[in-house]
This record gives C-alpha cells, structure tokens and sequence, in this order.
C-alpha cells in the first residue's frame, strides 16, 4: 500500500495505490495524514489503483473524512475498480462521501 | 553518631549494587575498602568478600541479591575458571568479570567462552575496575528492563487469552429448537480476539432475531466496540421490535461516543417461523444468501442502510422475503467471501455459492460447517487475516 500525493490549484489529490486492510490500516492512516497536511482546501481521493480495502481501511477513510469535515474541507473518491465500489456501496458509505467516475469529474466537482 | 553520618551508614548497608569479590590475596579486601570508599559510603556499591569459589558459591547462595562476581583465576580448593560454570545454577542473573595476569590470553579466552562478562588485568588500575563495574552493571540493569518487559508481554498475552475465552463465550453455542427451523452459527477469530459476532435472540410470538455483524479492525479495540455493540443489540432486538428500528437506535447509541471513528456492519433479521417470512435492515454488511432446495441461490437485497456508528440520525430501510420449506440463509461476514489464498484470489460469492449447486439437502449445521471448511481448504497457508462468521438458517421441509 502506497499514498502519493499530488497538488491541482488548491486541490490535493491522494493516489492510494495497493491493500488495504488489518494488518496496514494503521500505515494507512498515518500516511494519509501527512500527505493532507493543513493546509488543503479540498481533497480528492483517487482509488483507481487501489486492489482492496477491508473494514478497517473503511475506518480510516471515515476518520480522514470526519476531521476533513471538522474544518470544511471537502473530500470526495474517484475511479473506483468494481470490488471497492461494491464495498462502498454494501457499507453504505457512499451515501456520506462523494464518490466521482474519474479524477477529472471530481476536481471538477471539488470546485477547480 | 551525626544525623549526616547515621544517614549515610544506612545507605552503605543496602548498596544499590552488590559485588562479590572472589580472591585468595588477603590484602585485596583492604585495598578496595580503601579504593571505592567513596562509593561504598555513598550507597553505590557494596562488597562482599571470598577466598575461593567454594566460599563463593556459599556467598552466593546466602545472599541471592549479588549483581556482579569479580573473581580471580588461580586459587585453592576451587579455581575462578570452574566457578564461572557452577555461577548460572546459582543465580543466572549474575554477572562475572574475571581478574587475570596480564597477557594471559589462554585463561581469558576460555573464561569469556564460559560465560564472563568482561574481564581486568593484574596489577588492578582501579580506574580501569570501576569503568568495567559500571558497563557491567548498566548491561544488567538492560538486560533486566529486557526482561521485565518479556513478562509483561507475556502477562498481556495471557490477558488476550482470557479477554478470548470472554469473547467466544459470549456467542451462542447452542440454539434454539423451533418448529419449522434449524440454526447453527460459528465463529473463528483471526487474531487472538475478534471483531465479528453473531447472535441468535428470542422474540414474542415464537419469532427469532438474527443477527451477524462485523466491526472495522480487528484487535483489542475492535473486540470492546463488538462487545458493547452486540449488547447495545440485544436491547434493542427485545425492546423496539422492527429491524430497521433497532439499526436506528443502535447506531445511535454507538455514535454518542465514538471518537475513533469505529462502525459495525451489521445484518438484523426478524424471522416468523409460522409464516416463514424474514424480516431484515442491513446496516452496511454483506448481505445474506438464500440457497433454494434446487441449489440456486440469491442475495438479500441491500436496504439502503449504512455501518453503525459512521453517522448519527440515519434512517435504515427494511425488506422482507418470503422464505420457501427447503431453504436455506447463509449469513456471513466478508472474512468468508474475501479470505484470501496464496495466489492473492479472493474466496469470492461465486464459489460460496458453487458450494451448493449439487442440490444435496444439508443440515444448518452441515452447510455452515462445509463453508468454513471449504475457505480453510481455498486458503491453504496463506494466513487468515480476517474472522471468519457463519450463521445458517435452514428451513424444514415441508
């Protein structure tokens, strides 16, 4: 599992890239942290290379979007491959977090 | 005697470190009396003294509280090279430094291969004495923190052990007889306590509430949040009645208290075995599959719910399914349906439900039984990273 971060005029773009699951959520969300920083206006989460994510990966999504929401900022996911959306749809988190076909649909949406 | 004085004597009766001086030279005593005065009055070390390895060894025995043997080779009756070996069926926690004639490599060799810590040479510097005592010592007080912090561990794994057996003991084994239906549910814990549960709750009018559930994360944490959640559960199940009411409540009581951001899918079922109608909120969790008595099978619909606990004042939906005499409801948790094999593939629905094309009729038990088994055998040696929850309901036939 891997994050990058990328900048697009004011929008930060988390590539995660990998698993996602027990034994690396932890990883996960501290990575997480510090490619969000303080300072983003809006973020874009795209999980185009992302192979699986457990519950617990689902944990750390839900905890980066809660403190994101603390302070406005948006966050949303793009290009999600089948099996994670299908795990967003069964958990039913797609009804609290924005989730875009492609990257260039969620920048558009996250207001750039 | 002086306040000062009486103060400082009791210091220099319980040392903080006793080293036990092993020597045939009679002077040697004196001479350290005299070198480490300083630290000896200040409470630091504290000697004792032996002629031979026989009178250490009895030393050692009298007063187990010795940190280090300072011990010279050559002496009567027994020598310092034979009491390095009898030293650890003593007290393994001491350590030996051994006092040699210069140069006397041979003997200082097999002394360091016997186990001395370090060693000093004749005539003694005494500087040089002290900076070996104190690396000694700081070595021993290192390798006792080591130690201390194995045994906590060990203590804790001992803990994880007992919070396991709570943990197991709290899901049903046995179930209930009802007319017209069979349950069996099982559980298998992927690290020491586990995240998923299921429950099987007694209802009015002869109704039974089902329910499996699986909360994100595993470990310590994820078992306290499962315990509360599964409680909170019950309560509600006996209390509020609809399935999608139970959700609601649940997850909000969940949510008035979590900062960590934890949730748990959960499925919740009301089933009326007179009518053979299975009421059901999922709240984010894989939905169930109902087998029919050809060996076709489907999924429960989703009800538009979502993981407790995520967001407070959700609204959960609610479906029923008319079940048919023959059938069969898998419930699960995804650690069934994503168990992993070597080769990375996932266990999958398609194969969960390939286990049943054969039509053959199983007992709740048997079917239940036959998906575990069939995900141990998919996933081989690959290490089982997720609980693993079965929970069948098998209509009788007609």
């Amino acid at each position: 599992m891997n994050v990058q971060a990328e900048h697009h005029d004011g929008v930060l773009v988390a590539k995660v890239e990998g698993r996602v699951d027990s034994s690396n959520s932890q990883d996960f969300e501290r990575q997480l942290h510090e490619a969000f920083g303080d300072d983003a206006g809006a973020v874009v989460m795209d999980l185009g290379q992302l192979a699986y994510i457990s519950s617990a990966g689902l944990r750390v999504v839900l905890l980066v979007a809660k403190t994101l929401g603390q302070r406005n900022v948006g966050i949303s996911l793009c290009s999600l491959s089948g099996p994670v959306q299908s795990v967003f749809e069964i958990s039913g988190f797609n009804r609290i977090i924005q989730i875009h076909e492609n990257r260039t649909a969620a920048l558009a949406a996250a207001g750039k | 005697m002086s306040d000062r004085s009486s103060a400082r004597a009791a210091r220099a009766a319980n040392p903080d470190y006793k080293i036990l001086v092993v020597d045939d030279e009679p002077d040697l005593e004196r001479l350290i009396r005299q070198r480490m005065r300083r630290h000896i009055r200040s409470g630091r070390y504290g000697f004792e003294f032996a002629g031979n390895g026989i009178e250490a060894l009895e030393k050692l025995v009298e007063l187990p509280d010795i940190d280090i043997v300072l011990s010279d080779i050559n002496m009567p009756k027994m020598d310092g090279l034979t009491l390095l070996q009898q030293i650890p069926e003593v007290n393994s926690d001491i350590r030996s430094v051994i006092v040699s004639a210069y140069g006397d490599m041979e003997n200082i060799r097999t002394a360091m291969n016997r186990g001395a810590f370090d060693f000093v040479t004749k005539p003694i510097d005494f500087a040089d004495l002290q900076v070996t005592i104190d690396r000694t010592l700081r070595h021993l007080d290192e390798w006792r923190a080591a130690l201390a912090s194995r045994d906590k561990l060990v203590a804790l794994q001992n803990e994880l052990d007992v919070a396991t057996k709570i943990q197991q003991s709290i899901l049903p084994d046995t179930f209930p007889h009802v007319d017209g239906c069979e349950i069996f549910g099982c559980m298998e814990a992927a690290r020491n306590v586990g995240g998923d549960f299921f429950d099987v709750i007694r209802l009015d009018r002869g109704c039974l509430g089902l329910a499996v559930a699986d909360v994100s994360d595993k470990g310590v944490p994820a078992a306290l949040f499962m315990m509360s959640s599964r409680t909170l559960l019950k309560g509600a199940a006996v209390g509020v009645g609809d399935p999608a009411l139970v959700l609601a409540e649940v997850n909000d009581l969940l949510n008035e208290t979590n900062d960590a951001a934890m949730f748990v899918t959960v499925f919740y079922g009301v089933y009326d075995p007179s009518t053979r109608v299975l009421t059901f909120s999922n709240g984010g969790h894989n939905p169930p599959l109902v087998v029919h008595a050809d060996g076709s099978s489907e999924e429960l619909e989703l009800t538009g719910g979502i993981a407790l606990g995520a967001v407070p004042h959700f609204e959960y939906g609610q479906a029923s399914v008319q079940l048919q005499p023959g059938d069969l409801v898998v419930f699960f948790t995804d650690g069934v349906t994503e168990a992993i094999n070597l080769a990375n593939e996932e266990f999958g629905l398609e194969t969960l439900q390939a286990l049943f094309e054969d039509g053959e009729a199983r007992s709740a038990r048997e079917a239940a039984e036959m998906i575990l088994q069939a995900v141990r055998e998919f996933a081989g040696e690959a290490p089982q990273f997720d609980d693993l929850t079965c929970m069948t309901l098998r209509v009788a036939d007609e």
